[in-house]
């Protein structure tokens, strides 16, 4: 099963040196076997004594990492979608993308995407879940992006990024943290501790973060917003991407942690009301459009919307309409995509408003779009596929009970209504979609380009997959046994049996059908004169405004954010610097006891030494106030000769004689400063200005009295100095212990302590060797 | 056998002083500088090979038993980024020429950069504080030199205050190496840790170690402190940008995490709570910074900072989760940040300019740059499968199996945001129409800066996918991290 | 006395803030050489002061005042010089190219 999972991955590394070739023959017929190798395969798992199997390869085994993959029913029936629909995406771009596009990136892109959807929808492990997750975005990315030199492109490619990606994220916290409670990183464990989950203290944040991932994977609201502008990608994309699979994803996901949230209301709850929701929402927002494919784009919405709340309904019958769906939208979706495809090919335009009487021109592509249409709307018909999962879906919108609280049963004594609202728009935008574009008065002058027929192969994957359209609705059973009980088995965990038939009787569900249909041709006939209502709901008001107005802000408000302190002034870094350092320690002092004055254990004080203490002191503060360079090297000259007069006095003779001759150095470097630097000048700052200065000095240097005094006086333990001055004669062969030190005991020191000054020099040097270089030239 | 462990600080050391005698010799310089970091590479290998087979090698410098005189430890972690130190260094010497203008190598460019090593490398080895600061200031004052190196206006105003930081917090360390003293009598890291572990009524040690959490800070650039960072890193050259960006940071919060495992985990209630909110902080605000600027150099260079915010997650989380997370991200970022300083590098030579809003269509010219830069803002984001994506998902475990909801999710927006501020870079820069008056003739030096770079990122891929011949390390790490005994034994009972 | 040395080093470290928080080059680094001192006493208090004869072994003599503190401050001081010759330089240079001893006049911004 490796091999079908990577087999286009291994493609795409080869596909750039295969588009070489593509002025010989366009590189898409090269490929083309792969994904129909991979279809075959799956293929071959067909069959009502399917059994779910597994076949595992190690990876990162440490951490539990597996490429794992596990293929029951619901898998399989995505695995046939991905290759099938896939090899057909192929097919179609060979008549779609001239060979003068850029090929190979295109199906390398494609081909990457290929391999990671066929990753998620496979991997038990979830962490490979996850990666693979994230490489279908990043390809939708890329995909998206392919035109790039389009700035719409390049908005909408960002647009699905960060949408998708932030999903992913949430996703990876959700898979992270069931880990956590479960100890597993294999879904079929966690199946397994489905309870332990259920019960753990983490319920509520998994089922958010997984939500979040699934939302804005499959476009759900709020997050669909991402879906319109991907449409800027290549309609081979928009066609597999974009309505058959990768936002599929999020489906895939919420059915297979059924098996594990099934039956809790919250979950009941939010995805009923989120995917009914994004329904109406979508095929409100559809009627609106003007751009073929963006029709298609808000279609795509509310049918995942509708697949949404069926999963979340839960009932046996809600879930096996909701895989039955999933085949059924990617059979009559991915059609229409193409159609619309070959109309923008073969006209020059996607503007409804500019099309219009091409069934004359394109009868085939008509014909073509008929079924799909009319499919997706679920007219009643017995060789349209659409209908059927409609009608179940109104079905198990009616048959929600066994969920208990006020909010739930509101809930779900509202949804059949609003599933017939959603089904309403539906309707009329697929009547919209096809008596738009292929009947009503031809509009020669708007179009750039004499509209013809497509070519026959181009036309193929349109058919094959009308034909599926027709086939499904036909012979459903054809698809019954071997494939959709299965996946509705897998996802519900206990056997699903369903007889897919056209004819009920007299039913609720009929009505609501039929209800569907008639005032759905009602506001169709209608649509120019209630069309006024988008301009109140919803009006200026979108959630695109939302996500632009976000991230204006974001590289705006950062901008503010930063400049505010990053502003270049050294006094303020070291001014938020000091306060930062000056009250977290002082609180952590404060808070564990740390002050320590309880004086133990100190020298006598003397005066001599206080006196110098003293003029130290006033030397330093004069430092602050002194405005004569002369002035300014005496007093720092007062400080340091001071300090070497207390090395003297505290037994340091070493230090003191280093101290004298730094000091001495340091004076005379000075000295030659001082005469190139301006005069110091007076200090000009406001008394606010000053206020601060003094407040974060004096502050810090009480920080530093308090923990020196209390440090001293917690003496834990005896300092190791004993041990020098026992052994430095004896092992050391100096008198002088300090020196002992330096040059053994702490050699290493002193041997770094001179490539620092060494470094310094060499520093100092090319400062001023460099400039003068220049200054040469 | 045990002298093993010092040649890693010595091997560079000697580079540095070769190469000081011989400037104008550019092609000599050139080669005795890769001679020497190859040298470096496969003897840091080695070592690396040899510790982990056989434990922690230490040197007692001069034969003085701990803790009197100063031991060099070469443990786990530290050859670990020893080696990582090594693989730098040495795509630095090859990316070197063709960045660098000759004035500018011939004024010690070599000299300085192997006495930074050197620094850097003995910070990773010493096992003593005040040998610490003294590593400290030798890689600062070889930052000082490279930092100038060819002195413009602006570089010498940024080098300035950069100076100033680094002067102000190695005096702070001095000074808290002194109240340590007082208070525990020794300067041994492991004797610190042995005799901590044994302290009563520990109050002032917490003030203590926070004091010198923050010395650690101000070089780690975490938040509050690291608002000397951003501007200094940008004005040198590139290649200096990515060891500094690589190299000096991670110095400050592998000392951190050093400090804070061996040494000071008396009172984790109250630093490493401190620690987390930090790390919240300097992974927003550091992100914050990526995108407040259109300067593609400093966009990478604010990317350090939420880095650093992630490896003070795992150490404020202090679980074995945690710290692996830390090692594991801290390995990962060294490499991936000089991988794109390089781009970054190659980038502005290509398009002539730092600045994004003048960029354009540069995939159509230089389609490699292109996509190497595409991988490395995945890589620092922490996509799957490459090396942050281990980091991060032991972080996040981390903190999750603590319930540090705050803590992830802001894990989580700061990665968003990290791959947000990168792709801009690839987005605007690389994609749309090409922009004109791009500089001419430049493909030659643009491919001589793009294979050092792609080298790195080939590395930072392998540490993802091929986690598992890395994770067991970065286990062992982590355990002798939070096991302190071995370390202690290692040192003191030699 | 240690207490009184303690108070000194901190008068020393909050003049030398106080001066780093100022514009003049000057001003700042006679705030680093200050605050290099308040370092070193900072050191030699910590490890008591005044306990015994300079630590040069003299026959007879066994109370010598702690010599590791000496060592370590012998090098920071070194270490110190090094870096401070070098801020002098750097600031020098700065002042040359860039007209100014003044740090706010220096703070740049973000277009360049």
């Amino acid at each position: 099963m490796i091999y079908a999972v990577f087999a286009p991955l291994l493609f795409a590394i080869v596909i750039p040196f295969l588009s070489r070739m593509k002025h010989k023959i366009h590189t898409g017929w090269l490929i083309l076997p792969v994904p129909l190798l991979v279809f075959i395969y799956f293929v071959s798992f067909v069959g009502s004594g399917f059994e779910s199997q597994v076949s595992s390869y190690s990876w990162i085994p440490s951490l539990d990492i597996s490429l794992s993959f596990h293929l029951d029913g619901l898998s399989l029936l995505f695995a046939l979608l991905i290759s099938g629909i896939g090899s057909l995406v192929v097919l179609y771009s060979i008549y779609y993308l001239d060979r003068e596009e850029r090929l190979g990136h295109f199906y390398t892109y494609l081909y990457i995407f290929m391999t990671a959807m066929l990753g998620v929808v496979l991997s038990d492990n979830v962490f490979a879940l996850y990666a693979f997750w994230e490489f279908t975005s990043l390809s939708s990315f890329l995909l998206i992006g392919y035109w790039h030199f389009k700035e719409r492109s390049r908005y909408g490619a960002i647009k699905s990024l960060l949408i998708t990606v932030s999903g992913g994220f949430s996703l990876l916290a959700g898979l992270i943290s069931l880990t956590v409670v479960t100890g597993t990183t294999s879904i079929r464990e966690m199946v397994g501790q489905a309870d332990v989950i259920l019960e753990s203290s983490f319920f509520p944040l998994i089922l958010i973060f997984l939500l979040l991932g699934a939302f804005t994977k499959s476009a759900q609201f709020p997050f669909h917003i991402w879906l319109p502008d991907a449409m800027e990608a290549p309609t081979p994309v928009s066609a597999y991407l974009h309505s058959a699979t990768m936002v599929k994803a999020g489906i895939y996901l919420m059915a297979r942690f059924s098996a594990i949230f099934g039956g809790e209301p919250s979950f009941f709850m939010l995805l009923s009301l989120f995917g009914i929701i994004t329904l109406v929402c979508g095929s409100y927002m559809a009627v609106r459009q003007t751009d073929l494919k963006a029709i298609l784009a808000y279609s795509t919405i509310s049918q995942l919307g509708m697949i949404m709340a069926m999963l979340g309904f839960g009932t046996d019958i809600a879930i096996f309409a909701a895989v039955f769906h999933i085949l059924n939208h990617a059979t009559f979706k991915g059609s229409l995509f193409m159609i619309a495809g070959i109309v923008d090919h073969e006209t020059g335009t996607r503007d409804i408003r500019k099309l219009g009487g091409l069934m004359t021109f394109m009868p085939m592509s008509a014909t073509l779009a008929l079924f799909g249409t009319f499919s997706m709307a679920g007219v009643p018909m017995p060789f349209l596929n659409g209908f059927y999962s409609k009608e179940m879906f109104f079905d198990a919108s009616l048959q929600l009970s066994g969920y208990a609280g006020t909010f739930v049963e509101v809930l779900a004594a509202v949804l059949p209504y609003l599933a017939v609202i959603g089904s309403i728009f539906t309707f009329v935008y697929s009547m919209y979609l096809f008596f738009g574009t292929f009947r009503g008065k031809y509009k020669e002058e708007q179009l750039p380009v004499k509209p013809h027929e497509a070519p026959f192969m181009m036309l193929l994957s349109p058919i094959i997959l009308v034909v599926g359209v027709i086939v499904i609705g036909l012979f459903p059973s054809l698809f019954n046994n071997g494939l959709l009980t299965h996946a509705a088995d897998a996802v519900f965990g206990a056997e699903v049996t369903k007889e897919i038939s056209f004819w009920h009787g007299f039913i609720p569900p009929l009505y609501m059908s039929l209800a569907v249909v008639a005032l759905g041709t009602v506001l169709y006939l209608t649509k120019t004169s209630w069309e006024k209502v988008y301009t109140i709901i919803p009006g200026n008001f979108s959630f695109n405004r939302i996500y632009d107005w976000g991230v204006n802000q974001l590289e705006a408000a950062s901008n503010r954010i930063t400049f505010t302190y990053m502003n270049g002034s050294l006094r303020l870094y070291m001014i938020l610097l000091l306060a930062s350092v000056t009250t977290i320690t002082g609180t952590v002092l404060f808070i564990s006891d740390g002050i320590n004055f309880e004086v133990s254990d100190v020298a006598p004080v003397t005066v001599h030494e206080v006196l110098i203490a003293i003029v130290m002191a006033i030397a330093a503060v004069a430092t602050i106030f002194v405005t004569n360079r002369i002035a300014a090297i005496l007093v720092v000259g007062v400080v340091g000769y001071g300090l070497a007069i207390l090395f003297v006095l505290y037994s340091a003779p070493d230090l003191a004689l280093t101290q004298l001759i730094v000091e001495t150095v340091t004076v005379a470097l000075f000295l030659l400063c001082f005469y190139h630097l301006p005069n110091l000048t007076k200090r000009t700052e406001s008394i606010a200005h000053r206020g601060m200065n003094a407040l974060i000095s004096v502050g810090f240097g009480a920080l530093m009295l308090v923990i020196s005094i209390s440090a001293y006086n917690s003496q834990f333990f005896s300092t190791i100095s004993d041990y020098f001055t026992e052994n430095a004669y004896k092992l050391g062969g100096g008198d002088n212990i300090v020196n002992v030190i330096l040059v053994d005991f702490r050699g290493m020191d002193t041997l770094f302590e001179v490539s620092v000054l060494f470094g310094a020099g060499l520093a100092i040097y090319s400062l001023i060797r460099l400039r003068k270089n220049k200054g040469a030239k | 056998m045990s002298n093993l462990a010092v040649l890693p600080i010595v091997i560079p050391l000697i580079a540095s002083v070769i190469s000081a005698f011989i400037p104008k010799k550019l092609g000599l310089s050139r080669f005795i500088a890769k001679l020497f970091a190859i040298i470096f590479l496969v003897y840091a290998g080695y070592l690396a090979w040899v510790v982990f087979t056989d434990g922690i090698i230490v040197m007692q410098a001069s034969g003085w038993a701990a803790p009197f005189g100063i031991s060099i430890v070469a443990d786990y972690l530290s050859v670990t980024l020893v080696l990582i130190t090594s693989i730098l260094t040495t795509a630095a010497v090859f990316y070197a020429p063709s960045s660098l203008s000759q004035l500018q190598e011939s004024y010690y460019f070599y000299t300085f950069m192997f006495l930074m090593i050197s620094g850097v490398v003995g910070a990773f080895l010493t096992g003593d504080l005040f040998n610490l600061f003294v590593f400290f200031e030798v890689l600062l004052m070889a930052s000082y030199g490279l930092i100038v190196l060819g002195g413009g206006k602006v570089q010498l105003r940024e080098s300035l205050k950069y100076v100033l930081f680094n002067v102000f917090s190695s005096m702070l360390f001095v000074t808290t190496i002194g109240f340590i003293y007082a208070s525990v009598g020794t300067v041994n890291m492991a004797h610190l840790a042995e005799r901590i572990q044994e302290a009563e009524q520990a109050g002032i040690l917490t003030g203590l170690a926070v004091l010198l959490f923050f010395v650690f800070a101000i070089k780690a650039a975490i938040f509050p402190l690291y608002y000397w960072l951003p501007n200094s890193y940008i004005v040198p050259n590139p290649v200096v940008s990515a060891l500094f960006g690589a190299l000096l940071t991670k110095v400050g919060i592998y000392s951190i995490l050093r400090v804070f495992t061996l040494i000071f985990n008396h009172d984790i209630g109250i630093t490493h709570e401190i620690f987390t909110w930090l790390a919240i902080f300097t992974m927003l605000f550091g992100v914050i910074g990526a995108l407040s600027t259109q300067n593609v150099k400093l966009i990478v260079t604010y990317n350090i900072i939420p880095a650093i915010g992630f490896i003070l997650m795992g150490i404020s989380l202090y679980s074995s989760a945690g710290i692996e997370g830390s090692v594991y991200y801290l390995v990962h970022d060294m490499i991936i940040k000089a991988a794109l300083f390089f781009l970054v590098g190659a980038l502005v030579v290509a398009a002539g300019t730092d600045d994004l809003r003048k960029m354009g269509g540069l995939i159509t010219r230089y389609p490699v740059l292109g996509w190497l830069f595409f991988i490395g803002s995945l890589v620092l984001a922490g996509v799957p499968p490459f090396s942050g994506f281990i980091g991060k998902i032991l972080l996040l475990r981390g903190s999750l199996e603590q319930e540090e909801i705050l803590l992830t999710v802001a894990a989580l927006i700061t990665s968003l945001l990290i791959l947000y501020s990168m792709i801009r870079i690839f987005v605007r820069g690389f994609w749309g129409d090409t922009v004109e008056g791009l500089p001419e003739g430049q493909n030659k030096k643009v491919r001589h800066l793009t294979i050092p770079a792609a080298v790195l990122l080939a590395i930072s891929i392998f540490i993802g996918i091929g986690a598992e011949f890395i994770y067991p390390h970065v286990e062992t790490i982590a355990n002798m991290l939070l096991d302190r005994a071995e370390y202690i034994n290692a040192v003191l009972r030699e | 006395m240690e207490i009184l040395m303690a108070i000194l080093a901190s008068i020393l470290f909050a003049t030398a803030i106080y001066n780093l928080l100022q514009k003049q080059f000057l001003r700042i680094i006679i705030g680093t050489v200050l605050l290099s001192h308040a370092a070193h006493l900072f050191l030699l208090t910590m490890g008591k002061l005044k306990r015994g004869n300079p630590p040069v072994l003299v026959e007879g003599v066994t109370n010598y005042a702690d010599p590791l503190p000496q060592a370590l401050i012998l090098t920071s001081i070194v270490i110190s010089f090094g870096v401070t010759s070098f801020l002098l330089v750097l600031a020098y240079r700065t002042y040359t190219l860039n007209k100014s001893d003044n740090m706010d006049e220096l703070r740049g911004s973000s277009d360049e």
